[in-house]
């Protein structure tokens, strides 16, 4: 379908684990407390093939984090959270910042930082590995219901593959999952493939 | 205006970045201030000509906050816009209100990497004052609360409304008969109501209701308690785990103390003062009976009450 290999794969789940790791270390830095971020596994679809199950999220009300990425190849880039979790995750990071009371107010724009964080440092990874460019818009957060993330990602012309990483992040002994989704149109993915190809050769 | 003209007036970009109300900070790939407008000099004390061509990091007298530097580092390194938000970095850059009384503002920043046409990597730092935001914020938030509160409380006496005690003898009722426990009610109505209206005014007799409610407040001692205004003159009393007896006792104390207020009511048929009757009714443990049935068995109890002369507690059992 995708034509991407096991070798492709691993490539990339490698490369997202760097990034992962960056992020880690970044979101430590500001919580000054050990934060764990890791990409256990990675997927292909088609994007008509997505639904709620596929991405395992239960609860219906997600936070998402969006950019989108342009360059080499163009890529919107979605992270999203339960709206619950997204809760835990940033009372934990802001701990003595603020009071719970507050939290509703700043949750959109700490969302966004660390939306942006994790987005950043996955796609600059992978940007290094493979050597190219790219460039992103804000990232922007919104809260909204599994159906409508889905029929958003599903309406998107053109963009027919999405990649799907599952994201476990640990903060303060916290764990909370999250997904992260990309969406390709087939000659960016195309394009993606190819630099990957690229990439394999000169190992 | 044609591109033309605009060319030919020659844009002075940089008197457009110190028209602007956020503040703009522009450092080349080592860090050092190409730009700083008026916005960033006026919140910090620093002018432009002071910061120019110095790394960012020495420009202001205080050292800058490493998740500050490790962002601006990241936005260069990635060449991807980084936010920092209020929540997780309050006061990320030394700045100031600058209407003299020296509060720190709350900043949201966004910093920019931005490729010039020779290939230079350039970064601009945008910085909004969110210190007003988060009051408007605090403003909203606080007039939720306060329809919130509205929602569930009589404006004239304070006292719950029925609504409210409507939803909680919901939940009330099905834990007493759950957990086996007793649920006592009282209905409180004020004797001749009608006549001291008519005598005194309806602002006295808003005066006399509020009386009474906090008299009936004033006797409220455990917080699972709760008193509600039911109607006009009408007061409701819910008493969770207490026993008929202690309902009754409890009754008289409030009936005696509105009695001890000394209102006077020369139009009521019973006393010179205002008085009022009120009606009692338990549900025991492993009783079984519907919110209606009780509510109108406790209105019985009340009826009863006025029927046998008013200014007294009477009770009906289920």
């Amino acid at each position: 379908m995708h034509n991407l290999t096991d070798h492709h794969l691993d490539a990339l789940s490698e490369v997202f684990n760097i990034g992962a790791g960056r992020a880690a270390a970044s979101l430590s830095e500001i919580v000054s407390e050990e934060v764990k971020l890791s990409v256990p596994s990675i997927e292909f679809r088609k994007c008509a093939e997505l639904s709620a199950k596929v991405l395992s999220l239960d609860q219906s009300q997600l936070g998402v984090v969006r950019q989108r990425f342009s360059g080499a190849f163009n890529a919107e880039a979605c992270l999203l959270f339960t709206e619950d979790s997204a809760l835990e995750i940033m009372r934990d990071m802001m701990g003595s910042h603020i009071s719970i009371e507050e939290l509703a107010d700043f949750e959109q724009e700490a969302m966004c930082e660390l939306g942006n964080i994790i987005l950043n440092a996955c796609l600059s990874a992978m940007a290094d590995m493979l050597d190219i460019q790219l460039q992103s818009s804000l990232p922007h957060y919104t809260v909204c219901n599994v159906e409508d993330v889905i029929r958003s990602i599903i309406g998107v012309e053109d963009q027919m593959y999405t990649m799907i990483l599952h994201i476990d992040l640990e903060i303060e002994r916290r764990q909370v999952n999250g997904k992260l989704i990309f969406l390709f149109s087939s000659s960016s993915l195309n394009m993606l493939r190819s630099q990957i190809d690229r990439f394999l050769k000169i190992l | 205006m044609s591109e033309d003209s605009v060319a030919h007036n020659q844009i002075e970009f940089e008197t457009l970045f110190d028209a602007l109300n956020i503040g703009l900070i522009l450092v080349d790939k080592q860090g050092s201030v190409l730009l700083w407008n008026d916005w960033i000099a006026n919140y910090s004390g620093i002018t432009f000509t002071q910061a120019r061509n110095v790394k960012l990091i020495d420009a202001f007298s205080v050292p800058l906050p490493v998740p500050f530097i490790a962002a601006i580092n990241r936005a260069l390194s990635t060449k991807l816009p980084v936010v920092l938000s209020t929540a997780l970095h309050k006061f990320p850059l030394p700045l100031f209100n600058p209407n003299g009384t020296g509060e720190r503002i709350s900043q949201s920043i966004i910093v920019s990497p931005i490729k010039q046409k020779q290939g230079e990597l350039v970064c601009l730092i945008q910085v909004t004052d969110s210190s007003t935001s988060i009051k408007r914020e605090k403003m909203l938030r606080d007039h939720s609360e306060s329809h919130k509160k509205d929602a569930t409380t009589d404006p004239l006496t304070g006292l719950y409304n029925r609504r409210f005690f409507d939803a909680q003898y919901a939940i009330q009722l099905a834990q007493a008969q759950r957990q086996n426990s007793t649920l006592s009610l009282l209905m409180l109505d004020i004797d001749y109501f009608k006549n001291y209206n008519d005598h005194y005014g309806h602002p006295a007799g808003d005066s006399a209701i509020i009386a009474v409610g906090n008299c009936i407040k004033g006797k409220l001692q455990r917080s699972s308690d709760l008193a509600a205004r039911y109607g006009g003159e009408e007061f409701i009393v819910m008493l969770p785990n207490s026993t008929a007896s202690v309902a009754q006792s409890f009754a008289e104390n409030i009936r005696h103390a509105v009695s001890e207020l000394k209102i006077a009511h020369v139009n009521s048929m019973i006393a010179s003062h205002m008085t009022i009757s009120i009606g009692v009714s338990s549900c025991l443990p492993g009783m079984i009976v519907d919110q209606i049935t009780f509510l109108k068995n406790t209105d019985l109890a009340l009826y009863a009450a006025k029927q046998k002369g008013r200014d007294q507690v009477q009770y009906l059992p289920l």
